[in-house]
């Protein structure tokens, strides 16, 4: 049995990680997925060349492409475009100057094929039948090795379940009639145990997906997501040295500044509300545990229109200032709620005591009370911190049209604009791996606490 | 200057900052979306803006489509989330808190990048944006958010209940269904809530999921609230989102646990 579990981890380890690459390449996909090529001209006339593969000989296709230039969109369609019979591809290209590029093709008048938008790169290849000729013989280079590894791990698994299948044969051969039905229902319950780990490891595969997507592809250099261009680690020079897009950079000092304002403000405002709400009259008490509770209910669209609203009504200006108490207004609930535990274990009378014996309430707070509360303030300013990190929906209604992006507000308008900044893929790698680390940190002490 | 010190020496006084705060950023904008909606440009009492909401075809139909595609979130994402929970819940599984950990992961990544990610996935296999990737990634936004409050009260649950549903004669599917079911419903209202509160409020990512072909009720919130002169409209339908809001939250308050293990 063991062998065979073996045999099964590896099979889903290597889908993990096999599964971005290989999609590209296939000849999966390449059965199914029609594949295209679109030229737009470079010269004054600006003409738009489809090829298509050989089956679509004879049918009659639209295609249409806009460029983005200048935020103004030029679109222009090939409504007779002539079938071209050519080498299919096992990609969609869009070869151009320009920097960003919305292509549709329509394989018949209704049925829409491709859509999509990217941020092309810079025109590596001469002419267009270089461009093609390079990423075909790339395409054929690539899918060798992976569909040799899959290959390799089927036989591997064939073999093991067929030898393993022998073993067990032999050793019950000799076994009596209860002995092999107490076995078989061993049996059935393991295959019940093992097809219930197998569907929480498909949802974790596809959950996972995008997000292993993006980790292997930081690895490589390529400005469109998707597109492998063999390993490197400039990504995550660029991103260390500065070298990334200027906007991305300020982009990552304000969700720091911002975090962390947002963060002490609504720890310190936290714990005092905490202390304050623990030793009120049980009335009291509800009605503003109520009221901490209406923004975490809240969800983030309302939140951040009714702060906009406020903030035109007072005619604030919206641009730091603002995104920081807005920040503090959905974080401090949460630091309330992490420190309030912490008091009920607390012996009440330790604060009246140092009072007692001569302390300010401002020293009883920072003698007494604060040493004892330290965890809970740790964990809610961490809390607030990822909250305010993660944050996009406030902010995007808060910022004002100053100019002020965070890294979420960056990555909707990067994606609107039609691509992602490839030093996005090196640092959501980074932050994914630390929040591992974290998270693991955390459920191990927690275990040794058990313990 | 000893009577300051007398009153701050009362703890019960530490929270009036906290309290003012909240009064000022948290219930004072909430009432003034109240307000604007009730308001005209230059400040006046009027019901035009509902008027035109009633009226306003594309609004409605936006709105009843977000509900819908909210129900259908829901209910894909508790069909998925419920054997997963139940399966990590099972006592001879042996690595529940790994595995609670792995499905709340992504949950810590931006879930715009996510998005952004399944929108290149979705280029990638060749699949159309639409809809269908629209649910997807939806479903794939909050997913762990049913997953984890059922898993919570299905852990909690006394399992002598399940031993003695068994003893008395229950074959799996019925104390599966008499037994295990009725008492995680807690955790599944408080999961339904969670997941449909943010699903039909969502903004943003539909427009990436679905190359701005398909708009979701917050999207339109978005463009109106935006919009200096029509402000006020925009109002009006934050306030209906506000309703809807306040009405699921009380359908979530049969539960009073299950929230907070999320945190």
């Amino acid at each position: 049995m063991k062998i065979k579990v073996i045999g099964y981890r590896l099979w889903v380890i290597g889908l993990i990680f096999l599964s971005p690459l290989t999609a590209n390449h296939s000849p999966l996909f390449a059965q199914s997925n029609v594949t295209y090529a679109l030229r737009v001209g470079t010269t004054g006339e600006n003409t738009l060349l489809a090829d298509f593969p050989d089956s679509y000989a004879g049918e009659k296709v639209n295609v249409s492409v806009s460029i983005e230039k200048d935020n103004l969109d030029f679109i222009f369609t090939n409504h007779q475009s002539p079938i071209i019979n050519h080498q299919s591809f096992d990609s969609i290209y869009v070869y151009t100057d320009e920097s960003a590029v919305t292509w549709t093709v329509w394989r018949s008048k209704k049925e829409v094929k491709n859509r999509g938008q990217r941020v092309m790169t810079q025109n590596a290849y001469k002419t267009f039948e270089e461009y093609v000729r390079a990423h075909t013989t790339a395409a054929k280079r690539s899918t060798g090795w992976i569909w040799f590894v899959f290959a390799g791990m089927l036989l591997v698994a064939g073999i093991v379940s067929v030898i393993s299948y022998v073993a067990k044969r032999r050793r019950e051969k000799n076994l009596s009639a209860v002995e092999q039905e107490t076995l078989r229902r061993k049996r059935m319950g393991l295959r019940r145990h093992y097809g219930s780990q197998l569907y929480l490891w498909l949802l974790l595969i596809v959950l996972y997906a995008p997000i292993a997507l993006i980790a292997v592809f930081s690895f490589t250099k390529s400005k469109i997501l998707g597109n492998w261009t063999g390993f490197s680690m400039d990504l995550y020079v660029n991103l260390f040295t500065g070298k990334a897009d200027a906007g991305l950079n300020s982009a990552i000092w304000y969700t720091v500044v911002i975090a962390l304002i947002a963060a002490v403000c609504s720890t310190i405002l936290g714990t005092l509300a905490a202390i304050g709400i623990y030793n009120m009259r049980a009335k009291a008490r509800k009605a503003v545990s109520l009221l901490n509770s209406v923004p975490m209910i809240n969800p983030d669209i309302i939140t951040g229109i009714s702060l906009f609203l406020l903030f035109v009504a007072l005619g604030m200006s919206q641009g730091l200032a603002t995104v920081c108490i807005a920040h503090v207004v959905f974080c401090t609930p949460y630091v309330v709620l992490s420190v309030l535990p912490r008091l009920s274990r607390m012996n009440p009378n330790t604060y009246e005591a140092a009072l007692d014996l001569g302390a300010t309430p401002a020293q009883a707070l920072r003698m007494v009370m604060i040493p004892e509360l330290w965890p809970g303030m740790l964990s809610g300013f961490i809390l607030a911190l990822t909250l305010s990190v993660d944050d996009f929906g406030v902010t995007f209604f808060t910022k004002g049209s100053g100019g002020l992006e965070t890294l979420s507000t960056f990555i909707y308008s990067d994606a609107r604009k039609g691509g992602l900044t490839p030093e996005l893929r090196p640092l959501f790698t980074i932050i994914l791996l630390v929040m591992l680390a974290v998270l693991i940190y955390i459920n191990f002490r927690k275990d040794k606490k058990d313990n | 200057m000893t009577k300051l010190v007398q009153i701050f020496s009362s703890r019960r006084t530490w929270a009036w900052p906290y309290v003012a705060f909240m009064a000022m950023f948290v219930v004072l904008p909430l009432i003034l979306v109240g307000v604007y909606a009730f308001t005209d440009i230059d400040g006046h009492f009027t019901l035009h803006n509902f008027a035109k909401f009633f009226t306003h075809n594309e609004a409605i139909q936006t709105f009843l489509y977000s509900l819908m595609i909210a129900v259908f979130n829901t209910a894909i994402c508790l069909l998925i989330g419920y054997p997963a929970a139940y399966i990590m819940a099972q006592e001879d599984f042996k690595t529940p808190k790994v595995m609670a950990m792995l499905f709340i992961l992504p949950m810590w990544i931006n879930f715009l990048l996510r998005t952004v990610a399944t929108v290149e996935l979705f280029n990638m296999c060749g699949l159309p944006l639409g809809e269908g990737a629209l649910l997807f990634g939806l479903c794939y936004d909050y997913l762990p958010f049913m997953i984890y409050p059922i898993y919570n009260t299905l852990q909690k649950m006394d399992n002598s209940l399940v031993e003695a549903a068994q003893d008395l004669g229950a074959n799996r599917w019925t104390c599966f269904w008499k037994v295990i079911v009725p008492l995680s419903m807690p955790g599944v209202y408080s999961g339904i809530v969670m997941v449909f509160m943010p699903t039909v409020s969502t903004f943003a990512i539909a427009e990436l999921l679905t190359h701005n072909n398909i708009k979701l009720f917050g999207s339109l919130i978005q463009d109106y609230i935006t919009t200096t002169d029509l402000l006020n409209y925009g109002a009006v339908l934050s306030l209906v989102l506000l309703i809807i809001i306040g009405l699921t939250s009380f359908f979530g308050d049969h539960d009073d646990k299950g929230e907070g293990g999320l945190v």
